[in-house]
């Protein structure tokens, strides 16, 4: 077949017009629509953080696996819908022998990128078992795993062998993070003991490749060529846009520089009666806690009873008025209602008592004598709870200092490994995400995880317990109280004021059709241009 | 006996005072300039409320009787804040070129009057302070040693010094060999009598000059890192900080914005107009009146 060049002659006014009519076009569009408009079909959304690892077997956070899903594969993955459920992605078969024994079987044809082969099981038992091997974070994920054992006669199937029986398997570990499978040939060729490989994957099986990534600005991905499975993502590219603060994402979103965003609670109401041009807006359950945190290690607030004044004064239906508008409600602790072990009542009541809260002040030897200080994220609603706090703590004659802080340094800010700021730390908002097991809230709060992401250094050999037993515990009721139990002892420490599990509402461009988890998370292989 | 009339001039204060009046431009920025100066001084008596007071009741009101300008989305009354915002806008402004003149005009005038060398040195300093872009250069520091009112005169005299200094040290070199400099230098006298007495006074007017068309300059700069949540901390109400409150939540109510940035642009015109209008009066080259 010959290339065929068409030559196309332009005279100085079709030049003109040409011109004109391109400017106008311009013009009248955002400059990021007029931009990628060249390039083929791209969505454009917002993400409330940046990545930071690109290894699932030691991932930082949601925000790193919402990529991930996207340029790996996995046995199992979550199904968009209003329920939690599972559907297949690389396994054909998967199946549940007994407490302890899943087995699973590839599809075949599964390719890596890069020339490293088709996807076998013993990609998979690699995958799986360097968890545990390199000591990584997020090891609980995989809590009792014991190996992966490969089928003799079959190259695309084995079995993972459990310890003993672990409930979080099929609702987190499985369909999320540590469920990834990479290449252990180009894992191991990157990183000589197949340790993590950190920012630089070194080959990708999903539907997309990561193109680029331009810190705090934006993950680029597009489709993998290599790829030979059945999915059909609807985009050329997909363009991550992180922003700390979703108030942002709005003036972003309107100004036509995003498809598709989360809405702060604070705006929603706005919205819902005046929603931009070409919009839909959509409202989810979250699974979000939010809390003021205190570190129990700190000289000042090694106080129990300071502590406790500080959680009786905090008036957290007012911070909801505040911050929220209203939209919000109070929690009772970390999980969410619907899940097991959701509390119906919190220890401290939402109100707080002021009364109760001069008493434990009184105990204390009385207001500390510097200001305490309350480190937030710079964001719209974080800093709106931290000044209402600041307000609350004066009328028991705490003086409170706000901190606010950028997303690189606020997220750092309780971790030894990253110096010795954790020390000076005090009161802190912070905001985790949860999944639907139960597991996933209490596994951060472990004397493990002090100095990593248990920043109030809140540690109780109990808890520790009771969290290892509930992990294997197959009565709903039983496990149910096993977590209310260590949320009474977290709150009961002083160190925690449980504040909400906010909303998830989203809008989007009514030309796509999301994929969203049940928790508004979005799936972003399942987008679609509607 | 014969009377003798007798002519009192005016004072250089009172002729400079009747420059001003003959310039619509440079009185207004006056008017504006002492408008802003004394809400800022007596911003304790003049704002009708608390101004971090939450009130969770009225919350992105609009204008009323109660609160002149509105309220925001604590409910706090937008008048109050924007007073009150004036005072550190000022405080800001009087630290940082304070602070920033008199370290450039010690500076600049070294590097005037002492050796090559040192002249060589102090310049490479200058222009790398000033290769830096300000709020680049402010969001580092901040990030170093955490946001506050401190860190922001600190980043914003730090910035400033170059500027200063440059020009004392080309208005030095330029006296240096003056001569009634030389015939200072001949009858013996030290180097901190001639810049002391003969040199110094000679360069303060110019950078008086500067300075006042500096103030919005320096001023923009701390609303712009309280925008961006690195200037002042919270509940302080840096215009800057009404202004990114108010961007928030426009949705909401667009008069937190209005509240904010109106006394940016008033501060702005007013040391704008005010600094051109001494220009010309103190700028032989520039005064139209002789």
């Amino acid at each position: 077949m010959k290339d065929e060049v068409h030559t196309i002659t332009l005279g100085r006014r079709g030049f003109l017009q040409g011109a004109a009519a391109a400017g106008l076009a311009a013009g009248t569009m955002p400059l990021a629509n007029a931009l990628y408009a060249q390039s083929g079909s791209v969505l454009r959304a917002f993400s409330y953080a940046d990545i930071d690892k690109l290894d699932p077997g030691f991932y930082q956070n949601g925000y790193n696996v919402d990529v991930m899903n996207c340029i790996y594969s996995k046995l199992a993955r979550y199904k968009p819908g209003r329920e939690w459920e599972i559907e297949l992605e690389a396994a054909e078969e998967l199946e549940q022998i007994d407490d302890t024994n899943i087995r699973f079987k590839l599809k075949p044809g599964i390719m890596f990128s890069g020339g490293y082969g088709e996807m076998t099981a013993e990609d998979v038992k690699f995958s799986f078992e360097r968890v545990l091997e390199h000591d990584s974070p997020v090891k609980g994920d995989w809590g009792p795993l014991q190996s992966v054992e490969l089928d003799p006669d079959d190259k695309y199937a084995g079995t993972i062998v459990l310890e003993k029986p672990f409930q979080p398997l099929w609702t987190i570990t499985i369909p999320y993070g540590v469920g990834h499978i990479v290449s252990k040939k180009a894992v191991m060729e990157a990183t000589e003991d197949g340790s993590d490989f950190g920012m630089e994957p070194p080959a990708f099986s999903g539907p997309y490749i990561l193109e680029e990534w331009k810190p705090n600005q934006y993950v680029k991905m597009v489709r993998n060529p290599d790829y030979s499975g059945d999915l059909k993502p609807g985009y050329d590219e997909i363009r991550i846009i992180p922003m700390d603060d979703e108030k942002v994402a709005e003036r972003a979103y309107e100004a036509g520089d995003l498809d598709y965003t989360a809405i702060s609670l604070s705006s929603l109401e706005n919205y819902k009666a005046r929603p931009p041009k070409n919009t839909v807006i959509e409202e989810y359950p979250s699974l979000y806690y939010v809390w003021v945190g205190m570190n129990v290690e700190n000289e000042t607030l090694k106080d129990e009873n300071l502590r406790k004044a500080i959680q009786y004064a905090i008036n957290v239906p007012q911070i909801m008025d505040a911050a929220y508008f209203g939209a919000a409600e109070p929690s009772t602790g970390l999980i969410a209602p619907g899940l097991i072990g959701h509390r119906e009542k919190s220890l401290v009541p939402p109100e707080g008592d002021l009364d109760k809260a001069r008493e434990y002040l009184e105990k204390a030897g009385g207001a500390p004598s510097q200001p305490l200080t309350i480190d937030t994220l710079n964001a719209t609603t974080w800093k709106t709870i931290a000044e209402v706090i600041q307000a609350q703590l004066g009328q028991i004659g705490i003086q409170v200092q706000v901190n606010v802080q950028d997303s690189g340094s606020f997220w750092t800010l309780g971790m030894e490994s990253e110096g010795d700021r954790w020390k000076k730390m005090q009161l802190v908002i912070n905001r985790f995400s949860m999944m639907p097991d139960p597991f996933y809230a209490t596994t951060w709060f472990t004397t493990e995880q002090v100095g990593v992401w248990n920043w109030e250094r809140f540690s109780n050999p109990e808890f520790d317990k009771l969290h290892e037993a509930a992990l294997s515990e197959s009565d709903k009721d039983k496990r149910g109280d096993m977590y209310r139990q260590m949320q009474d002892m977290m709150e009961e420490s002083g160190a925690y004021r449980f504040l909400t599990h906010e909303g998830s509402p989203v809008m989007f461009r009514d030309d796509l059709e999301p994929a969203l988890r049940p928790d508004a998370r979005p799936l972003y292989l399942g987008f679609k241009p509607a | 006996m014969t009377e003798t009339a007798t002519y009192k001039s005016p004072s250089a204060l009172r002729i400079y005072l009747g420059q001003l009046a003959q310039n619509p431009m440079g009185l207004m920025g006056l008017i504006l300039v002492l408008i802003v100066v004394g809400t800022a001084i007596f911003a304790p008596w003049l704002a009708p409320y608390d101004p971090n007071q939450i009130m969770l009741g009225p919350r992105m009101g609009s204008p009323s009787a109660a609160h002149w300008l509105g309220t925001d989305h604590l409910g706090r009354d937008l008048l109050s804040r924007v007073i009150a915002g004036g005072r550190i806008a000022m405080l800001v402004a009087v630290a940082t070129l304070g602070a920033a003149m008199t370290i450039g005009l010690a500076l600049g005038l070294i590097a005037g009057y002492g050796p090559k060398w040192l002249d060589n040195i102090l310049l490479l300093v200058f222009d790398a302070i000033r290769s830096f872009p300000v709020i680049v250069f402010g969001l580092a520091v901040v990030t170093l040693i955490g946001p506050s009112l401190y860190t922001v005169i600190l980043v914003v005299a730090i910035t400033s010094i170059p500027i200063y200094a440059r020009i004392v040290r080309t208005q030095t070199q330029t006296l240096r060999s003056a001569e009634f400099i030389l015939a200072e230098k001949a009858m013996g006298a030290s180097t901190f009598r001639i810049l002391g007495l003969h040199v110094l006074p000679n360069v303060l007017g110019p950078l008086l000059i500067l300075a006042s068309m500096d103030v919005p300059m320096v001023i923009a700069t701390e609303a712009g890192l309280s925008f961006l949540g690195m200037g002042v901390r919270p509940p302080a109400p840096s215009w800057g900080t009404i202004l990114n409150d108010g961007y928030n939540f426009i949705r909401n109510s667009p008069w937190p914005v209005i509240a904010g940035s109106v006394p940016i642009i008033l501060v702005t015109l007013g040391f704008t107009f005010l600094g051109e209008a001494l220009r010309d009066i103190f700028d032989p080259k520039l005064r139209r009146n002789l």
